[in-house]
Formats: C-alpha cells, sequence, structure tokens
C-alpha cells in the first residue's frame, strides 16, 4: 500500500520539472499563451497538493506499520520475560536484556520504516528519473552528464568505509573515557588520599583529547560527501549545458530541455545516498532481529504441563537423591529426604553454601530436581499447574526487591486490591509501620532511586508485610530477617505465628535464635542433612547447632558491646 | 492500588524534566566557550562565506551562457571557455571551502566539548568527598560522559547546520536580489512561509516530543524494574497485572509516536516540498507573464520581439531562479529537524553547569604549617554523616609520635570512619583533631596527603608498571621504591619478574594475587615516607600468610612512624602499644592486649569469638 503510493509520488514528481522545461521551450518560441501559461502552472499547483495528500498517506502507513511492529516485539519479549525462571535472569545479564529490548527492536523498527523509504523511494525514483532522462530526453546527453557518477559511487562507498572504522574507532574511544571516569569516580577516595588529583586528570585529559580525536576523524569522513557530490554534480551541470547547448544549435533539443534534464539530475543524489544507507540499515536490522529471536526461542526450562490444583492444605515430602545445577557438575543436594505435615513450622539451617536456597527453588519449582521427586499431598509437584501451585506459596527472599511506587504499592503487590487498612496493620506486624510514619509522605512514600532509601532492615521488613497481606498454605521465609535485630526478630516471629496458626512454614536461616521455636529443625552440610529434631533436641546433641548457638550467643554480647 | 504505579513513577519524571531549566543563561555560557577559539570561528566563517559564494556562482555563470552566448547564438570561444574555466574553478573552491568549513566547525565543537570535559572532570575530582555519598556514581559518570556528549551534538549537529545553512539561504537570496529582484521576491514569500510553517510545528510538537521520550524512559525503567523484579512478581502471581501495566505503557507510547509522526508528516518534509511546487508555480507564471508580457498584451505587436527580451525576463535568469530555489529547500528542511535535539542538548548543558557551579574543597590553609613528627590528638571529636545520627561521640584520644594504635571494634562501630577524619574527608562536627599540635584543618591538604598515607581494604591497582605503581607520579629514585618494597617483603618477588619493576601490571592488577596487591598498596604508602600511616582494614581479605607478611613490615616500621591500624581482626593489633576498643562510637575500653584481656569485658569477649570457629 505504501510502496503504491511511493510510486506514484515518483511519477508525480517528474512533472514539474517537464512543465518548466516546456514553459521555457514555449517563451523561447514566443508560443507562450496567457492559457497555456495558466494551464500549466495550475497544473503544477494540482500536482503539489496530490503529492502533498499521498506523501502524507504512505508515511501514515509506512511508519504506523513499523512503530506497530515495534510494539508488537516489545510487548513480546516481555511477554516471554514474564516467563521464564529465574535461571533465565542469570544467564543474560539485566544490561543485556535491556539492550535486547531497546536498541534492538528500535534497529529493527529503523529497518522496517526507513529501509523500506530508502529502498522503496531511493531506487525507484533512480529507475524512473534514469528512464526520462534516456527516452524522454536524450540519451546521449544522459550518457555523458552521467559518465563520471560511476566515480562518485565508488567515493560514497570508500568514504562509507573510512567511516564506519571511524565511528567503531570513536565508539572504542568513548568507552574508555567512561571507564576511566567509572574507575576513578568510584575510587575517588583513594584518588584523594593519595592525592592523585593531577595524575588522574592528566590520564582523562588524554582520553578526552583521544575521543576528540575519533570524533573528529568521523566529522573529517562525513564531511567528504559533500564537496562529492558538488564536484560531481557540478561536472554534471557543466557536461549537460555544454553538450546540450551543442545539440540545441544542432536544433535536436530545446532550452527547455535542458533545463528538464538539470533539475531531473537534481534528483538522482538522493538515490544515490538512499542505496548505502539501504545496506547498512538493513544490515543492522537483521542481526538485531537474529539477537531478539534468540531471546524469543528459549524454551523455558520448567515445562508446565500439569493439570491438578491443589485443595486445601497439603504436606510436603521430599526424597532428593541429587540435584546439581546445569554449570557445575557437583551435586548441591544430594541424599535428603523427609517431610513437612500441614500446618507446622520446619527450621532448616547450615552454613553458607550448604544447599538452603537451592532446596527452596525445587519447593517452589524453579528448578527440577535431577533424580527424586517432591510430593505435595499425594502428587509429584510437576502434576500441579504452575500457576495454581505459586498460589500456595510464598517466599519471602533475603534480599527483598521493592518497586519504584509508592511503599503503600509495594506492600499492596500481591494483593493489589488490599484497603490501606490492612496494608496498615499488615506493616504494623511486620513492625515497620512506625518507620513507615517517619517518612515524609507516610505510606504514599515512594521508595528508591526517586523516593527515600531504606536500609536494609527496613527492606526486609516491608518484604515480610507484602507476604502478611495474603494469606497461603505455605511460607517461606528465606535468611528473610538477616538484617533485622534479634528483639525485633522475635516480635516478628511471634506475630507470624499467631496469625498463622495451623499453616505450614518453612524458615531458612542463619541466625538460629529463628528457629528456636519450630517444630522441626535440619541442618544441612555439603547438601545433606547431618543432623535432625527440635531446637532442644538439637543443643543436647552438641553437635554443629549447638556449636554455632553457643557462638552466636557470644557474638550477640560482642555486638550490644557487652 | 499497583495500577497507579506507572502514574505515580511517571509524575516524578515529568516534574524533573519539567525542572524549569533557563535557557537563555545556559546557552550563553555554552557560547562563551566557543569564544576562546574565535580564530577558528573567524575563520570559520571566512571559510563558509566564500564557500557559498562560490556555490551561488555556479548557477550565475550558467545563466550568463545561456542568455548571452547560447540564445544569442555568439560562439566566439575566447570568453566561453573563460566562463567554463570560472565555472570549474567556483565549483573546486566551493568543494574545498564546503570542506574546510565544516572541518573548522566541527573542530571547534569537539574542542570545545573536550574543554567542558575536562572541567567538569577536574571539578568533580575536587569536591568534597561528602558529595559522592549521596550521589548514585552512575549518574555522576553519565554526567561527566553522555551529557557532554549531548553538549557535542548541539554543537555539530545543530549550531553548526545552522549557521552554515543560513549563511547558505542569504547567499543565495542576494545571488537572486542581482539577478533579478522581482523574482527575489516571489521566492522570498517562500521564506516566510516555511518559518510560519516551523513555528507552528515546533510549537505543536514539543510537548508530545517531550511525552513520548518521557513515556520511552518509562517503558525502559518498567522494563528494567521487571527483569530485576521478576522473581517476586512471579512468586506473587502478578505476571498478569505487570503485562497489562507494560502493554498499556506501549500503547500510549505508540499512539503518541503517531501523533509525532502526523505531525511531521503534516508539516515538515511533505509541507516544505509543496511549498517549493507553490513558490515555483508562482515563479514560472510571473516569468511567462513578464517574458510575453507584450505578446500577451498586444497579441500581435511588432516589438514585442526584442522588447520582450528587454523588458521581460530571460530565461537564464530563470534557469538560474528554479536552481537556487532547489538548494535552499533541504537546509530549511534540516534546521526544522534539529529543534528537537537543541532542547535535549540544553537540558545536558543545564545539568553538566550544575556540578560545575558546586563549591569545591576550601584550601585556605597557610603554606607555613609543616608536619614534622607525627602526633596525632583527638579532642572531645564528634561526627556525624547525615546530622541526625551521630557516628563517633566525644572521642579523646592522643598517640605519641611513632606509636603504633590499634583501633578495634565490631561493626558499625565508628572505625572506619576515625580514618576518613583523619585524611580529612569530611569536617568534623565538634572537637578538633590535632596533628603535631597544630590543627588538622589548619595544614594544607599537599602536606598533609605527603605525610599522612592510607591503606584501604580494596587494593587499588593501575595498568602500569611495578615502579609506577609505587611511585604514582611522585618523584622517587628507584633505590626509594626497592626500599619499600623490601620493607613489605616484596622486593624478592618483584625481583624474580623478568622485567622486575619495570614488569607491566594488567588492569586492577590481575596478574598479582590478592595477598601481593595489598603488599604492593602498602609499599606504595610507605615510600613516600610519610609520619603516619593508616590501615583501614588493610588485612581484612587476605590469608593468614599475607597477615603475617604485613605484620612483619608493620613492625619493622615500628618507631620510625605512627601506625594507625583499623581492624575487625583482632591478630592484627596483638602487637600495639595501645589498642583502642569502639562501640557504638564511643571508646568503651584502652590499653594493650595483655591489659585488655586480663579481665572481662568487650575486647575478651570479642577475642573469644574470634578464637571460636564452627565450621
Amino acid at each position: 500500500m505504501a510502496s503504491l503510493l511511493l510510486v506514484l509520488v515518483a511519477l508525480l514528481n517528474l512533472i514539474p520539472p517537464w512543465i518548466t522545461g516546456e514553459i521555457v521551450d514555449a517563451a523561447m518560441d514566443k508560443r507562450l499563451s496567457r492559457d497555456f501559461l495558466l494551464n500549466n502552472v495550475s497544473l503544477i499547483v494540482i500536482i503539489a497538493l496530490v503529492v502533498y495528500g499521498l506523501r502524507y498517506l504512505w508515511r501514515l502507513s509506512l511508519y504506523s506499520a513499523s512503530f506497530q511492529l515495534g510494539v508488537l516485539l516489545r510487548r513480546r519479549i516481555y511477554d516471554h520475560l514474564m516467563l521464564q525462571p529465574p535461571a533465565f535472569f542469570q544467564r543474560y545479564k539485566t544490561g543485556d536484556l535491556m539492550a535486547r529490548a531497546t536498541n534492538d527492536v528500535n534497529a529493527v523498527e529503523m529497518s522496517a520504516g526507513e529501509a523500506i523509504l530508502a529502498l522503496v523511494d531511493g531506487v525507484l525514483t533512480g529507475v524512473v528519473v534514469l528512464t526520462v532522462l534516456v527516452f524522454a530526453i536524450d540519451w546521449r546527453l544522459t550518457l555523458v552528464a552521467l559518465l563520471h557518477w560511476p566515480l562518485m559511487a565508488y567515493g560514497f562507498w570508500r568514504i562509507n568505509q573510512r567511516l564506519h572504522d571511524a565511528f567503531i574507532e570513536a565508539q572504542a574511544r568513548f568507552s574508555d573515557l567512561n571507564d576511566h571516569v567509572q574507575e576513578n569516580i568510584s575510587g575517588v577516595r583513594l584518588v584523594k588520599a593519595y592525592g592523585l588529583e593531577a595524575r588522574s586528570m592528566e590520564e582523562f585529559n588524554g582520553g578526552a583529547q583521544a575521543a576528540a580525536d575519533a570524533n573528529l576523524a568521523v566529522a573529517m569522513a562525513e564531511a567528504k560527501y559533500e564537496p562529492l557530490i558538488f564536484v560531481t554534480m557540478g561536472a554534471s551541470f557543466l557536461l549537460a549545458v555544454g553538450f546540450g547547448a551543442w545539440f540545441v544549435v544542432q536544433q535536436q533539443l530545446t532550452i527547455g530541455d535542458i533545463t528538464k534534464f538539470t533539475l531531473y539530475l537534481g534528483y538522482l543524489i538522493w538515490p544515490m545516498f538512499a542505496y548505502g544507507w539501504l545496506l547498512n540499515l538493513l544490515e543492522r536490522g537483521t542481526v538485531a532481529y537474529g539477537r531478539i529471536q534468540e531471546l524469543l526461542d528459549t524454551e523455558p526450562a520448567i515445562v508446565d504441563d500439569g493439570s491438578l490444583i491443589p485443595q486445601g492444605e497439603l504436606s510436603l515430602r521430599w526424597e532428593i537423591e541429587s540435584f546439581s545445577y546445569p554449570q557445575s557438575p557437583k551435586p548441591v543436594l544430594k541424599n535428603f529426604s523427609g517431610e513437612l505435615k500441614a500446618g507446622q513450622t520446619l527450621g532448616i539451617v547450615g552454613p553458607v553454601g550448604s544447599g538452603k536456597s537451592s532446596f527452596i527453588h525445587l519447593l517452589t519449582r524453579q528448578q527440577q530436581v535431577d533424580s527424586g521427586e517432591i510430593y505435595l499431598g499425594e502428587h509429584p509437584l510437576a502434576y500441579y499447574q504452575l500457576q495454581a501451585l505459586r498460589a500456595q506459596w510464598l517466599v519471602v527472599p533475603q534480599e527483598a526487591f521493592l518497586f519504584s511506587a509508592t511503599i503503600a504499592e509495594n506492600i499492596a503487590l500481591g494483593f493489589p486490591e488490599a484497603s490501606h487498612a490492612q496494608i496498615e496493620q499488615a506493616a504494623t506486624l511486620a513492625c515497620v509501620h512506625d518507620d513507615i510514619k517517619s517518612f515524609p509522605q507516610g505510606y504514599q512514600t515512594l521508595v528508591g532511586e526517586r523516593g527515600v532509601t531504606l536500609s536494609g532492615g527496613q527492606k526486609q521488613r516491608l518484604a515480610i508485610a507484602r507476604a502478611l497481606l495474603i494469606e497461603t498454605p505455605l511460607l517461606i521465609l528465606d535468611d528473610a530477617l538477616s538484617a533485622v535485630d534479634v528483639a525485633t526478630e522475635q516480635k516478628i516471629l511471634t506475630c507470624l505465628r499467631q496469625r498463622r496458626l495451623g499453616k505450614t512454614t518453612i524458615i531458612v536461616c542463619h541466625r538460629l535464635t529463628a528457629v528456636e521455636q519450630a517444630d522441626n529443625i535440619i541442618v544441612l552440610q555439603a547438601g545433606t542433612p547431618i543432623e535432625t529434631g527440635t531446637h532442644q533436641q538439637l543443643i543436647a546433641q552438641s553437635g554443629w547447632y549447638a556449636k554455632m548457638y553457643q557462638y552466636q550467643q557470644l557474638e550477640q554480647v560482642v555486638e550490644e558491646g557487652r | 492500588m499497583a495500577g497507579s504505579m506507572a502514574t505515580a513513577a511517571k509524575k516524578t519524571v515529568t516534574n524533573s524534566l519539567a525542572k524549569p531549566v533557563a535557557t537563555p543563561p545556559v546557552f550563553i555560557r555554552l557560547m562563551r566557550y566557543t569564544l576562546a577559539h574565535w580564530r577558528w570561528l573567524i575563520q570559520g566563517l571566512l571559510f563558509l562565506v566564500l564557500f557559498t559564494a562560490a556555490d551561488v556562482l555556479g548557477p550565475l555563470l550558467i545563466k550568463i551562457f545561456i542568455d548571452d552566448y547560447l540564445i544569442p547564438g555568439d560562439w566566439r570561444w575566447q570568453p566561453i571557455v573563460l566562463l567554463v574555466m570560472l565555472y570549474v574553478i567556483a565549483n573546486g573552491v566551493a568543494a574545498l571551502f564546503g570542506y574546510l568549513q565544516a572541518l573548522n566547525l566541527n573542530q571547534i565543537a569537539q574542542q570545545v566539548v573536550m574543554t567542558l570535559r575536562q572541567q567538569l572532570f577536574a571539578h568533580v575530582l575536587r569536591l568534597p568527598v561528602k558529595r559522592f555519598d549521596y550521589t548514585p556514581l552512575g549518574s555522576l559518570i553519565s554526567r561527566i560522559t553522555n551529557d557532554t556528549e549531548a553538549v557535542k551534538d548541539l554543537f555539530v549537529g545543530v549550531l553548526g547546520v545552522y549557521v552554515q545553512n543560513i549563511i547558505r539561504v542569504l547567499g543565495i537570496f542576494i545571488a537572486m536580489g542581482l539577478l533579478n529582484w522581482r523574482l527575489m521576491l516571489v521566492c522570498g514569500l517562500f521564506l516566510p512561509m516555511v518559518i510560519l510553517v516551523m513555528a507552528v510545528y515546533r510549537s505543536l510538537s514539543t510537548a508530545t516530543f517531550r511525552k513520548a521520550r518521557e513515556l520511552l524512559a518509562d517503558i525502559n525503567a518498567e522494563l528494567n524494574e521487571t527483569i530485576q523484579g521478576m522473581p517476586v512478581v512471579q512468586l506473587f502471581n502478578q505476571q498478569q497485572h505487570y503485562a497489562r501495566k507494560f502493554h498499556h505503557t506501549t500503547e500510549e507510547h505508540f499512539s503518541l509516536r503517531m501523533k509525532t509522526m502526523q505531525l511531521d508528516a503534516l508539516l515538515l518534509r511533505p509541507m516544505v516540498d509543496f511549498l517549493y511546487f507553490m513558490t515555483l508555480a508562482a515563479l514560472l507564471y510571473y516569468f511567462g507573464i513578464s517574458f510575453a508580457g507584450s505578446n500577451l498584451d498586444g497579441s500581435t505587436a511588432s516589438n514585442s520581439v526584442s522588447g520582450g527580451m528587454l523588458s521581460g525576463i530571460e530565461v537564464g535568469v530563470l534557469y538560474a531562479f528554479v536552481n537556487y530555489l532547489g538548494r535552499f529547500t533541504e537546509p530549511l528542511i534540516e534546521m526544522t529537524q534539529r529543534l528537537s535535539l537543541f532542547q535535549q542538548a540544553i537540558v545536558s548543558a543545564g545539568r553538566v553547569f550544575q556540578w560545575l557551579d558546586e563549591p569545591v574543597e576550601q584550601n585556605e590553609q597557610k603554606q607555613s604549617v609543616k608536619i614534622s613528627a607525627g602526633e596525632i590528638q583527638f579532642s572531645d571529636v564528634s561526627f556525624s554523616y547525615d546530622g541526625k545520627n551521630e557516628v563517633l561521640r566525644n572521642i579523646d584520644i592522643s598517640l605519641p609520635a611513632g606509636s603504633f594504635v590499634g583501633i578495634v571494634g565490631h561493626t558499625g562501630s565508628g572505625k572506619s570512619t576515625l580514618a576518613s577524619l583523619l585524611m580529612r574527608f569530611y569536617p568534623l562536627t565538634q572537637g578538633v583533631i590535632y596533628i603535631d599540635g597544630q590543627r588538622l584543618d589548619s595544614i594544607p591538604i599537599p602536606e598533609l596527603r605527603k605525610h599522612l598515607a592510607l591503606v584501604q581494604q580494596d587494593s587499588f591497582i593501575f595498568s602500569g608498571t611495578v615502579a609506577e605503581n609505587i611511585t604514582i607520579g611522585r618523584p622517587l629514585g628507584l633505590d626509594q621504591i626497592a626500599q619499600a618494597a623490601k620493607k613489605v617483603g616484596l622486593h624478592d618477588y618483584i625481583a624474580s619478574l623478568p622485567d622486575a619493576y619495570q614488569t607491566l601490571l594488567a588492569e586492577r592488577g590481575s596478574n598479582l594475587s590478592l595477598g601481593q596487591r595489598q603488599l604492593l598498596s602498602l609499599a606504595r604508602a610507605i615510600a613516600g615516607e610519610p609520619k603516619i600511616l593508616i590501615l583501614d582494614e588493610a588485612t581484612a581479605n587476605v590469608d593468614s600468610e599475607t597477615e603475617a607478611q604485613v605484620q612483619q613490615a608493620l613492625l619493622n616500621l615500628k618507631g620510625e612512624i605512627t601506625l594507625v591500624t583499623i581492624a575487625h581482626r583482632l591478630s592484627t593489633v596483638t602487637q600495639a602499644d595501645q589498642i583502642i576498643v569502639l562501640h557504638q562510637g564511643e571508646i568503651k575500653q584502652q590499653g594493650t592486649h595483655n591489659e585488655l584481656l586480663s579481665y572481662e569485658g568487650l575486647y575478651q569477649h570479642m577475642y573469644q569469638l574470634q578464637i571460636t570457629r564452627v565450621d
């Protein structure tokens, strides 16, 4: 549709120069009548109007198509990302994903819009104009005037190459400069401590100079386009008028023909440009599209083909023979079996790297066990719908992620319809209400870069409040109170116990005070349970747990400055 | 409730962008930078005028050929050859000066941006450390690199284009006027119309453009946040909700872009081209009327043949006009399109100047104050980062010159702040620090940096030779370098390297072990023979073997230098003459290792804690 309009525009555009030539000829032959003049001039006006309308229309249809493509791609990427398990986000860095969703989408959009424009408009105009020149005016004159154009094409190509290299160089220098700034600004204390300011500035100045030089090289390459076009066109005009004059004397052409001819010559510059630009855009577009496609083709690691929906309170049972991450052959969990009855509280403790978090990943189906099975009620986890399973549990992680929104909206993340009273109640239970009240706008305070900066403990308590707002059969605290002091921790845990009476809870932690009240505690070491029992039983065993407990008691003493 | 997240976030974006940036002052300030290059500026303008003159001469020459030689059939070869020669020369001159002026303008732009960058970087380095505590590093880095890059676009893409195109259009009009002032006026009608269209376009598009840009920023922010917060979104089963929100934002962005595109299509190129055709039509009509004026009026007047040529417009003139007309539409379109770039660049430049206007550290010390021995005294020192919570409270310490002092404490006890205060990174909230009996703030910074050395937890290795990493620009002899390396026990290792002290170290010292890097930092610190050496958790990350090595090096220095060792690990300070135990910003205990161990208290508990190992 857009292409058809473009063709029409290209053809209509040819008429005004033609009319100009005709008028010149008529004037020369003294047969210029008022009617002839009026007719032709009004024809130009009509064509101008039609071309204006057509141009508006093709832009509308061409660009709206390419914009729509952009929207579509962005959404598909976004929706696709929503389906990916955590492993995916470990594989692709945020910056990389962002680059694909923004720059690459833009590049595809560009090549869909501008490249088609360059292709149809540029190449088409070129062909049409050449045809007119050769057949409607004079093929000999065309030949003479365009004889040296292949040279210009070669010149364009050379400048393009040079520009490409210079551009890459400039990008590299710019990123050098960036690195230098990054290094020095992050190490500003050291720079100051050693009085290194002068040295650092000297280095920076060198980098800035290099960047300026590289940019100038780009500008130098770019600045060559114009003189090249200039000389080529100048020569063409000279040749056209010179030989044209000869043909005029020979009575084979008229002065009007020459006027037309030179006007048409001007139309040929754009196609020459468009061709190089087109290749460039197409190349970038294909590469970008490839990168987007790669992203969209990633199969989700967890296949969601279960059909069951969990009903009521169910117990958990696991028989894990071995589980390891794809990157490393060493199993993170092995020979780990156990059970958690509905309504009970389980504590999982152990040194860093003992497999605590991996176990939680398996329970919540973020990862799949290699050999062994995890049962919810009677059936393996895979038999359930992922969506329905997710409604069963809630994990509060150690690193609470807060969105750049108000505090109230962050608490209501899982239950957007919550009333203000409900939100406040959850915050009070999580011992964060007083903190929130002390912020300038209370619950309406924005979080993040544009709002308040929260401490680690405040973030964790907000995450707990978030969890308290929705009641799921299973709550998992994955070291979720590590940044909160012991007294507050105990207060929150007491609240939780009262509120979640008869519900299942798993507490993974480093500080043992958090699991003192648990019905059962498992000590994991190198992926295998080494001790099990209640707090009292484990203390009596005087194993890892007992030693750790003692150590942490002492640590508490030091922390309090006694 | 969460549905309004996007709106809330958007509101702040709008606010931050809508912050009134006073356009004229920023612009004038930017322009002042170009004055430093006035020679180039004048040269560039001269080239530009020459280029324009040669450029407009071409069609003029062809006009002369057509009217004076081709039509009358005058084929004397000398004047024609002269015309051809002139044409070729004009063309060459135009090409040459066109190239030169572009280079010249670019050179000025690059120089200005370079100057601005260097100024900004130098300025930022001189800012008080406190400033860095409250600014996200990313945004600061972006000021120095990206915003200055946007300013470059202003010079190259906007100002350059404007100056060039305005002069070009002027030149064309002058040439037109010389040929035929009446026809020039006809073409002149084109200009106000284009300016009107530009003004309308600008007033209609500015707001939409800005909104579209903001929405794009929102889309990116949303994407970024969702990618980072995906586990949370999935855990709370809110994928639908977020996807809907995102779809909504993209939809809005799409409709805004369609709006800007419609404006572009209505008013930009198609409109200017339309006006061009209209002007062409007017030109042809006027030409036709006046050329054949007598023909048309008197139908068949006898004197019309010669009279028409004299009173009317010559064909060559029309040729030249049609040619000129084609040459100034492009510059006008270009100028319209560059307007949005201009606004972005001004915003960027405003942010750059904001940083440049921040006050730097004051250096008003008497040059005569010198550090001679290295005695340190804290007298009732209190300090707070934020003015609310005191990190240090009423600290009184007296450290004789040449003594070895250990400062220990749990996380958050304020021990590292003590080091920062000694380095004068922050002004004191209360109290005075004396060095050799002189107030710390009376000592000139260079004197202070010369006699006070700091070794931190993270060693900082530059890409350069080992020797360069020790001297870091100070005028030190090879023997001094080697001496320092010997003292820290690194000399033998360095000597075993292929190029010894001239061995190149990779960026961040990746070809050294962690311990070696820390020893190298220590060598760097003592190479300048400071009077006071501060170790701030310098051995926190090293293995016990390296720690023993560092211990040995410190013992070698005992007596020569005042040693302040801040440590979490007590083993580092057991040899100290004096250990100060800090807790929540206050001195809790003070004494030697043995004294402190002899009675139950915080130090003893810390000691017990560290010897208890739980695996």
